[in-house]
């Protein structure tokens, strides 16, 4: 007898927590249904400030995993939210999951994007759902860097040349017996295992696996004025905090850009950043899609809100603050002056 | 943490890619066979290697010629499926209805959580948890719930247990039921085994693209990917619970005339109750041990924190979020191994002790809401620890890293370069230099030893499988760090699980700790692992290690329990030394539980390929990783399944001679 009742206990209690459980949920769709949408909106600053936003749809912008992209939608939110009375939120996400989903809507814009021809070719020219915003303004510069008090120990790395006669200085226990160059994140383009070949330098390309990684072990270098050598870009705040000088490659040129990836041997190509944004906003929030094909700024602004946030450790909304407040004509032009330059990605980016 | 060792052990039955698990020693599987059976397949087996070799000839790895295009086919199907997503309707429609489903319901809920204010869902979590069992675990729910609030999270916080909470209802509603076919109808079983497979050891990574494009962003994407890698246990679970019912108590019950679906709701799945909801505390760790992945396809959430913090190097917030993340894990896993616990054991509350509960939380909601407008956990309240982490990390390095800072080591940076270049590329040059059928007759060889011809054949088609994806070279990487990492986790393991059963104090000591490194992100330590050990392999190893060592250590220490106590005192009354006793008598007995630990640790280490991608170690990690970073699906799904693949050789050269004898049924 005790069996079967505790049996029936057992159904009672499961059954129980089931029908918890379906209330929870039913009473939670119905809340949420006037919301729509799909992520939540967590983690990403100043949330709703918008007045009179009741029927506006709500504005996604990606952050990507470098510092900057965020710098640029912070700004970009705070605009929206009291200029343009939009509720804007940021999502995180990689740089490939965001071109379909700005295609389907799901993201409304992104800021920057580095290259991506293919994904351009798929979505922009291929089949229109995503629309070229044009040019954001800061010139992605990649190439190679050292720390500078190692150029200034070492003249001759301000080119290539040094490289390739300095190599050994560059042995780690990872490269034996060639010297190591450290790359990054996967999603950055590189050439430089090809470069270390075209250009005969005895050098082993070292791939991070993520710039949180890549940055700690320059870090480490740093702080005890050790060589090291490594894939870097600007704009990236980190260049206000560590001295880094650029190693000159052969100089980039169109015939080389027709290069096969595997035969390259000249600089990286300059990375004039655009922003993309969804096919249908100019029809769904006019004014933001407005706002977005004029916004630009440069490197030196970027920056500087980027430093404020990670360094200065300001508040997301502060930092946005207090740029929009000390840079009133460039806001103004992002609101009532011109669509910025229509800039293209080159192929092979 | 209640239950925590049988939870480990049945863990180890059925995470392992076959509910059967590791006991070894009753003999070979296979009975006598007649000697000339056994000559012949042996000289055919000599004769596929030397046609291998023949035809292949002496060169390291596998033959480049030999692709059948398995990275390009894939990349096809990828793009046929973004080209068609919106005109085929299955594609489109369905699973756009179902991505409109999750996201509806994950955002209600936490419009739900958010309008229940701080003070009730403090209430109500603590109510929860005092049911499933009793005032310990409720004040451990309730000291959670503050610091969810006092670390400065509480947003992402509820958002992720709203996302969590889909992703598990998701899961039992799926994985039971599946889990009943299985146990019901053999093939369902036999065909649903490899899926789950696949299932939980393919890494996320491999088709968080696909996942993106066919469900939203956002948090659909993210609960889809989190149920591919946290159902496996449920369904496991469920089959086990009822396929372990005696066989006398269903024949008793047909016997009084019940119908086979009568037998099924009314004996078998009430007594597999236990199991199930040992299977869904499984689910719920699992779960939680995602969340930083599904952050990169935009949930938001604690993972987000993570990330970010990874972003400008910030281990201490990174780690603030991460120990929120450990500590929302520990809250649920206790309160539903408590509820398992106490399931079938007497002291229910009464339905009016019930009613009374839920109305007085009820009111604190209502009362919070309206009468005092409370609303998210008030920010002024925080207790930051990033910086002193931050700080702590920095001097930890300055004094460690340099040479001479440990006596006879060095420093970590000059163990680091032993690791590197005495051990690992000694051991990489050696595998990658060997041709692939070397490679074959070595596995398939170990697979006929251990489990007979049919054995023998599955590894050896793994082996050729991984040749034809053509990423050999990454995978014999890849296997060089998984052989140190796994050698180094039992030197450090075992000691410490024979130190935490001799002693309560080491054991009460070690447990955190190890709870700590098993649910925390791995995301978390990466930059530390960097600190101290440089990028590269090194990294990538300690990276693994951490994580797999609970593991080592756990199954050693049960184990060394599980030996019966008239032996020990048996052993004692030879007069055996304490020495003595562990090398002859508790060890030896206790092999079934290393053999299992060796098994265990190889698949976390597997588990953590990934991490070792991201902090420098290359192989199929790195290649997983560029394949999502970088658009290229098909080389980061063919590098995906070769450490399935690699998963499923190891798992079954480990699995040991015996088919027989489950750990759950031992325990």
């Amino acid at each position: 007898m005790t069996e079967i009742r505790t049996i029936h206990r057992r159904r009672r209690l499961a059954l129980g927590a089931l029908g918890v459980a379906a209330a929870m949920l039913v009473s939670g769709c119905n809340a949420s249904t006037s919301t729509g949408g799909a992520a939540s909106q967590t983690g990403s600053g100043s949330s709703g400030q918008a007045a009179g936003s009741a029927n506006k749809p709500t504005i996604t912008l990606v952050t990507n995993s470098w510092e900057g992209s965020l710098a640029n939608n912070v700004v970009a939110q705070y605009v929206i939210e009291h200029d343009l009375h939009y509720p804007v939120k940021l999502i995180d996400l990689s740089e490939i999951p965001a071109w379909p989903a700005t295609a389907k809507g799901q993201v409304s814009a992104v800021l920057e994007e580095w290259g991506h021809a293919n994904q351009y070719q798929r979505y922009v020219v291929g089949n229109h759902q995503v629309i070229n915003a044009g040019q954001e303004g800061p010139l992605g510069n990649i190439g190679w860097y050292v720390p500078t008090y190692l150029m200034k120990a070492h003249p001759e790395l301000a080119t290539w040349k040094g490289v390739q006669k300095d190599w050994k200085m560059f042995v780690t226990p990872q490269s034996a017996p060639q010297g190591q160059f450290l790359d990054g994140s996967p999603s950055y383009v590189t050439n430089d295992a090809a470069l270390m070949k075209n250009l005969h330098i005895n050098m082993k390309v070292i791939y991070a696996g993520s710039e949180a990684a890549q940055l700690t072990e320059i870090k480490t270098a740093y702080k005890q004025k050790k060589p090291i050598i490594f894939y870097w870009y600007t704009p990236q705040y980190e260049n206000a905090i560590y001295k880094f000088s650029q190693v000159k490659l052969p100089p980039w040129t169109t015939a080389c850009a027709k290069l096969p990836a595997a035969k390259v041997n000249c600089a990286y190509p300059p990375y004039d950043l655009y922003k993309i944004e969804n096919a249908k906003l100019p029809s769904t929030a006019p004014a933001v899609a407005a706002f977005i094909k004029r916004f630009h700024w440069t490197s030196g602004d970027q920056d500087q809100v980027a430093y404020d946030m990670a360094v200065k450790k300001m508040s997301d909304t502060a930092a946005a603050k207090a740029f929009v407040s000390s840079h009133a004509s460039l806001v103004s032009s992002w609101l009532h002056g011109s669509d910025t330059k229509i800039v293209v990605p080159p192929p092979g980016t | 943490m209640l239950a925590h060792g049988e939870i480990a052990v049945a863990e180890g039955a059925v995470d392992a890619p076959s509910p059967r698990a590791a006991a070894p020693g009753n003999g070979p599987s296979s009975p006598h066979r007649p000697a000339v059976c056994w000559l012949l397949s042996a000289g055919g087996a000599v004769a596929v290697v030397a046609a291998a070799a023949a035809l292949s000839g002496f060169h390291a790895g596998f033959p480049a010629r030999w692709n059948p295009g398995v990275a390009g086919g894939f990349s096809s199907l990828d793009n046929w499926v973004t080209a068609h997503q919106q005109s085929n309707f299955f594609l489109g429609t369905v699973i756009g209805d179902i991505s409109t489903v999750l996201a509806v319901c994950t955002n209600g809920l936490l419009s739900f959580l958010t309008w229940m204010t701080w003070v009730g869902v403090l209430a109500a979590a603590g109510a929860a948890s005092w049911l499933a069992g009793g005032w310990r675990t409720a004040s451990f729910s309730a000291v959670v719930v503050a610091v969810l609030g006092l670390s400065g999270l509480w947003g992402e916080s509820m958002a992720t247990l709203s996302l969590m909470a889909v992703a598990i209802i998701l899961s039992v509603l799926v994985g039971l039921p599946l889990g009943v076919a299985a146990a019901v109808w053999r093939p369902v079983g036999q065909l649903v085994r490899p899926v789950l497979d696949v299932m939980q050891m393919l890494p996320s990574y491999a088709y968080l693209v696909p996942v993106v494009i066919l469900f939203s962003i956002g948090n659909p994407a993210g609960i889809v990917a989190t149920f591919i890698y946290a159902v496996p246990p449920i369904v496991r679970f469920t089959q086990l619970g009822i396929t372990t019912v005696g066989g006398d108590v269903v024949e008793a019950a047909a016997a009084f005339g019940a119908t086979r679906g009568q037998v099924l709701r009314k004996v078998e799945l009430p007594l597999a109750l236990q199991s199930i909801l040992l299977g869904l505390n499984q689910v719920i760790m699992m779960a939680l041990s995602v969340v930083v992945i599904a952050s990169l396809v935009g949930t938001g959430g604690l993972g987000d924190s993570v990330l970010q913090a990874l972003n400008v190097v910030n281990v201490g917030d990174a780690f603030t979020a991460g120990i929120v993340i450990v500590l929302m894990a520990m809250a649920l896993d206790r309160s539903s191994g408590a509820f398992g616990g106490r399931i079938g054991r007497s002291g229910r509350r009464s339905a009016r002790q019930l009613a009374l509960l839920w109305g007085a939380v009820v009111l604190v909601v209502l009362a919070a809401h309206y009468g005092a407008g409370l609303g998210d956990f008030p920010s002024g309240w925080s207790l930051s620890v990033s910086t002193p982490i931050n700080t702590a990390l920095s001097t930890l390095q300055n004094r460690l890293y340099h040479f001479a800072s440990i006596p006879v080591v060095g420093g970590t940076s000059n163990l680091s370069s032993f690791l590197t270049l005495d051990v690992l590329n000694p051991l990489q040059r050696v595998l990658t230099a060997l041709p692939w059928w070397v490679v074959l007759a070595v596995v398939g060889g170990a697979g006929w030893l251990f489990g007979g011809l049919r054995r023998a054949l599955l590894l050896g088609a793994c082996v050729v499988a991984i040749g034809l994806m053509q990423v050999w070279s990454a995978t014999t990487v890849t296997l060089s760090q998984v052989v140190v990492a796994l050698v180094l986790d039992l030197l450090i393991g075992i000691p410490l699980g024979i130190a935490a059963y001799r002693s309560r104090a080491v054991d009460r000591l070690l447990r955190p700790v190890l709870d700590l490194l098993q649910t925390m992100p791995a995301f978390v330590y990466l930059i530390p692992v960097v600190l101290f050990f440089s990028v590269g392999n090194v990294a990538g190893v300690v990276a693994s290690l951490v994580y797999a060592l609970p593991a080592a250590v756990r199954a050693t220490t049960l184990g060394l329990r599980s030996v019966p106590v008239d032996v020990v005192e048996a052993g004692d009354a030879f007069g055996a030394t304490a020495r003595q006793r562990l090398g002859k008598i508790e060890l030896p007995l206790a092999r079934p539980y290393l053999l299992l630990a060796v098994n265990q640790t190889i698949m976390l280490v597997l588990a953590e390929v990934i991490v070792a991608g991201l902090v420098g170690a290359g192989g199929l990690g790195y290649s997983v990783v560029v394949g999502l970073e970088r658009d290229q699906f098909g080389q980061g799904l063919t590098a995906g399944l070769s450490i399935v693949l690699l998963g499923v050789i190891f798992d079954r050269l480990t699995q040991g001679r015996s088919r027989a004898g489950t750990f759950t049924s031992a325990t």
